[in-house]
């Protein structure tokens, strides 16, 4: 993961590079800690359509600087692929950089701005330099291919050690004024790292997509189908809970189902988990059916049904050790992981004290460790965060990214669009029963935030009228 | 805002009968038992008009006393759900003196209310005796209804605000039961009391004493004028006026205190270690098994039937000993039914573990382990029962001879029952009390559940009756028939529990999905 990161970093640094200069500088602080959780949620499991999405994002950035990038492409490509040494080394790393690059296209290029636009003259210089693109343009593609490149590498850290002390004081309103007037003098004296920032950042667009591509060609997507569901229908009496539900969901992936209350959700995963016989339409796990193997398919399962009881007159130690060896845990494997997952879920105070005398998010806490103490290939977890405290979400989350790190499938409910944003991969919109959209996560924003699209999927809001004798306060 | 509430109670009342059909059939039966029961009261107190004023007035005072004791103590035991709690009005910001008016005034609303205002106005045509003990029992019938309501109210409330917490909950039924047992003593002094000779000075006694307390003075009332004692009757007048100004004086006070009291916080206990679960091998069978063994232990819900078990025969000893004497036959009539009991307690275990069972299919868990987890605490206890109870028995019915007898009737009992238990309770699971809840609410009934109790119930005893018939046999002449009773006991009792441990496993498989879906219903 961190060595991960690192690769990912100079790559994204210099991909965000010129997108900085086509947006506010505002935005920059805030963004910054989203530079360091994105590349680390790795999203190493690619499904074919992802290459659109860096494209298209890509190509958003290019029409900014349509001078540049038009003649990187060409050169950009063989270039780069090439040196095959870089695309396997960053075929994990490449992967999201380019799809957050893509997908997080207000945020993630900001997020980089820190690093990026701290030394006053390059900041400045970069801006100038898109300013004044359409002048420069020529030159770059000229300069770009053997400058850029070990340029760049070496930069990189002297760049960021001059950031941290720079970013701090230099805000803002300091490098505006600076863009502007010194756009040519600033230019002029170092024509070099002018001139190189502007197409090397060019042709970082064009590695973006070239990685990606490169990374479905090395590895083409032979991830095993972990679940598969088909044609789930699910009636009761005369309301259709669930109508008609097709998945598949890749080993690896974090996937996310949202949808608004009532549409479905927890009908389909208690389906999916074999708690809930289907009217129609099968799910496999793993390759077994659920409903005619279901000793094989739930072995490979971790499951957290919603509003379902637990033995809550057990203690939380109990609960765990009888989750354990119910799903056929050997006593000692069941003891050091229930203290594993005591300790991860920091539940070590209460596994002493009944279930029952629990809180909510303490209940829910030692659930999903009930679910994951037989290390299941796949978890499906309906709203585990639901009355859960951030401390506590923020520890299990981590737990999830590094068990779908390891190859791990995580299949999660929520309406928390937030969350599913962040932590997700990809992700199902289910309303009324039947998926809307579902897809990488980037596909189904497609390039809005999870939240605009999931309300336009859903069918827009209710603008609320009539409301105004709320204004008027009664007393 | 009176208006208001009254409507809520109304409604409230009005889609307590907006049911299934079958609760609706339950809630008919109910009906017709409480106006059975009603319609009985009110002959009696019709008849009661033409009796002595000595003997009406014992009869209405006892009677009256009797009914307000039900209406104060059962909402305590019970631990009735409240659907007018004063808490659930906090955040409207109604006056403390409005909201308890209107609250009381709308618990008159209610199936109760109506029963005891019935008996209240029947006791008027018992004083019928002339203008002044009419006048008198008639505001004596609008204090009775007045004190049982508020009495109800408060305590229905005190119920809901002091046992708030899950062990206040857990302990109040099995005391409400210990309480209810230890009363034993008090009925058999009752039922021993030659009722028709001394029946009539023992109700004076009691009518006597009780007249002067808040419990019987409104009853008195009229009583006393019909005797005569006019100044005795403006006294306990006094009495019963005062105590429902106690009353409503209290129960201002308790909303008041409630409105503004939190939830009262359950000190939680800790428990150290794995407790049974270190104690049963570490597989699903064995985990299982102490599962249940923790939840007879913990669970008030399964408390409560371990206290019963037990009491039932010793009820049962001590109802025969009155009326028929100490014969040594009764010594050999506990075990058995110890037995029964036990056996058939669990027959609808699945329904207690409510959706928790989820765990279960989720794990994948086999028909068998699941089958034989649950049935080996009922089997281990029953089978130390037999073996000691067996033996105490025999020594007190002093005849070694029918051992055997006893042994096989009994293990055909319980063996059977486990058995039938087992195929039942993941056949026809019906509704139960939920975790949590008071073990003597009543679940959302109206499943067939009284049915298959009764069903489970006759089951048991008819695949004992061959074991049961020999022991008989062997009692009556001895010879081969109390070994006759050992081996068919034996040999019927295990084969229906290995019947039923492998029938029931199968459809606990199958019909896993389909329990949890029962389970989720309710």
């Amino acid at each position: 993961m961190e060595s991960d990161a690192a690769v990912a970093k100079p790559a994204t640094v210099r991909k965000t590079t010129p997108r900085r200069a086509t947006k506010p500088a505002g935005e920059a602080g805030s963004a910054a800690q989203a530079s360091t959780t994105q590349p680390r949620t790795t999203q190493p499991r690619t499904t074919q359509p992802r290459t659109t999405q860096p494209k298209s994002g890509a190509a958003k950035s290019t029409t900014a600087r349509p001078a540049a990038s038009r003649p990187a492409p060409a050169k950009g490509a063989p270039a780069k692929r090439t040196p095959s040494t870089r695309t396997t080394a960053s075929s994990k790393a490449a992967d999201p950089m380019a799809a957050d690059a893509a997908a997080l296209d207000s945020q993630a290029p900001e997020s980089q701005a820190p690093d990026t636009q701290a030394p006053e003259s390059q900041a400045t210089d970069t801006q100038a330099a898109t300013e004044s693109a359409e002048s420069q343009a020529p030159k770059a593609p000229a300069k770009r291919t053997p400058a850029a490149r070990p340029a760049t590498q070496p930069r990189k850290p002297a760049n960021k050690t001059a950031a941290k002390p720079a970013s701090a004081t230099t805000t803002t309103p300091a490098a505006k004024p600076a863009t502007k007037t010194p756009t040519r003098p600033a230019a002029k004296p170092t024509p070099s790292s002018d001139l190189v920032a502007a197409p090397e950042s060019a042709a970082v667009i064009v590695e973006a997509i070239e990685n990606v591509e490169v990374v479905e060609v090395v590895a083409p997507v032979e991830r095993e189908i972990v679940l598969k569901v088909t044609g789930l229908v699910k009636r009761f009496d005369d309301t259709t809970a669930v109508a008609g539900i097709d998945l598949e969901i890749v080993a690896g992936s974090f996937f996310g189902i949202v949808g608004p209350n009532g549409a479905g959700k927890t009908t389909t995963l208690s389906m999916v988990t074999g708690l809930l016989r289907p009217d129609a339409g099968t799910v496999t796990v793993h390759g077994a059916d659920v409903w005619t193997n279901p000793v094989v398919a739930k072995r490979t399962m971790g499951v957290l049904p919603d509003r379902l009881r637990l033995f809550d007159r057990l203690t939380g130690s109990q609960l765990l050790y009888y989750s354990g060896i119910l799903h056929g845990l050997d006593k000692k494997v069941v003891r050091s992981r229930s203290a594993d997952l005591a300790a991860a879920f920091g539940l070590e105070e209460s596994l002493d004290r009944l279930v029952t005398d629990y809180s909510a998010g303490m209940t829910k806490k030692v659930a999903i460790a009930a679910a994951m103490i037989h290390s299941p290939r796949l978890l499906v977890l309906d709203e585990p965060f639901e009355s859960v405290d951030p401390v506590s979400a923020a520890n299990v989350i981590e737990i999830l990214q590094k068990y779908v790190a390891a190859g791990g499938t995580v299949v999660m409910s929520s309406h928390t669009m937030n969350l599913i944003e962040r932590i997700c991969d990809s992700v199902a919109v289910v309303v009324n029963g039947a998926i809307l959209a579902s897809g990488t996560m980037a596909q189904v924003r497609n390039g809005k935030t999870l939240e605009e699209r999931f309300v336009e999927l859903a069918g827009g809001r209710k603008a609320a009228e009539g409301m105004e004798w709320l204004h008027k306060f009664s007393d | 805002m009176v208006a208001q509430i009254l409507r809520l109670k109304l409604r409230l009342l009005g889609n307590s009968f907006r049911r299934s059909p079958w609760q609706l059939v339950a809630l008919a039966l109910g009906l017709l038992y409480g106006l059975g029961t009603a319609v009985l009261v009110v002959g009696g107190l019709f008849a009661l008009r033409f009796f002595d004023v000595d003997i009406a007035a014992s009869a209405t005072i006892v009677l009256g006393a009797f009914v307000l004791v039900v209406y104060t103590v059962l909402p305590l035991v019970l631990g009735i759900d409240d659907t007018l709690d004063p808490r659930k009005f906090a955040l409207f910001g109604i006056p403390n003196s409005k909201l308890a008016t209107s609250l009381a005034l709308a618990s008159f609303i209610s199936v109760p209310t109506i029963v005891v205002a019935i008996m209240a106005i029947a006791q008027i045509a018992t004083w019928s005796r002339g203008p002044a003990p009419v006048l008198l029992a008639v505001i004596g019938a609008v204090l009775i209804v007045v004190t049982c309501v508020l009495s109800a109210r408060i305590s229905t409330s005190i119920a809901a605000f002091l046992l708030s917490t899950r062990r206040a909950r857990d302990t109040t039924g099995i005391l409400g039961l210990l309480a209810l047992v230890s009363l034993s003593p008090v009925i058999i002094a009752l039922i021993s009391v030659d009722w028709a000779k001394e029946g009539l000075d023992v109700l004076g006694a009691i009518a006597a004493v009780v007249g002067w307390t808040p419990l019987g003075a409104a009853w008195a009332i009229p009583a006393d004028a019909a005797a005569g004692d006019f100044g005795g009757a403006m006294i306990k007048l006094l009495i019963a006026v005062a105590w429902v100004g106690v009353l409503s004086v209290g129960w201002r006070a308790l909303v008041a205190t409630m409105l503004v009291t939190p939830q009262r916080q359950a000190h939680a206990r800790k428990y150290s270690g794995l407790g049974w679960f270190g104690v049963f091998p570490a597989t699903p069978t064995g985990v299982i098994a102490a599962r249940s063994v923790t939840y007879w232990l913990r669970d008030s819900r399964y408390g409560t039937s371990l206290i019963a078990i037990p009491f039932i025969p010793i009820f049962m000893v001590i109802a025969l000993i009155i009326g028929v004497g100490p014969l040594p036959l009764i010594a050999l009539l506990p075990l058995p039914v110890i037995c029964l009991f036990l056996s058939w307690s669990i027959h609808n275990d699945v329904s207690f573990d409510n959706t928790a069972v989820w765990l279960h299919l989720s794990a994948s868990t086999s028909g068998r382990a699941d089958r034989l987890g649950r049935l080996i605490p009922a089997l281990t206890v029953g089978i130390l029962v037999i073996g000691v109870g067996s033996v105490v028995s025999s020594l007190v019915y002093g005849d070694w001879s029918v051992l055997p007898s006893l042994v096989g009737a009994s293990v055909a009992i319980l063996f059977s029952g486990l058995g039938l238990s087992s195929i039942m309770s993941a056949r026809f699971p019906y509704p139960s009390v939920r975790p949590g809840d008071s073990p003597f609410a009543q679940p959302q009934s109206g499943s067939p559940a009284g049915t298959i109790q009764a069903l489970s119930f006759l089951a048991i005893i008819v695949f004992a009756a061959p074991s049961l018939i020999a022991a008989v046999l062997g009692i009556m002449y001895g010879g081969y028939w109390p070994l006759v009773a050992l081996g068919t006991g034996l040999v019927i009792g295990i084969g229906i529990l290995l019947i039923g441990i492998f029938w029931g496993s199968a459809i606990f498989e199958r019909r896993g999905s389909q329990i949890l879906a029962f389970a989720m219903r309710n």
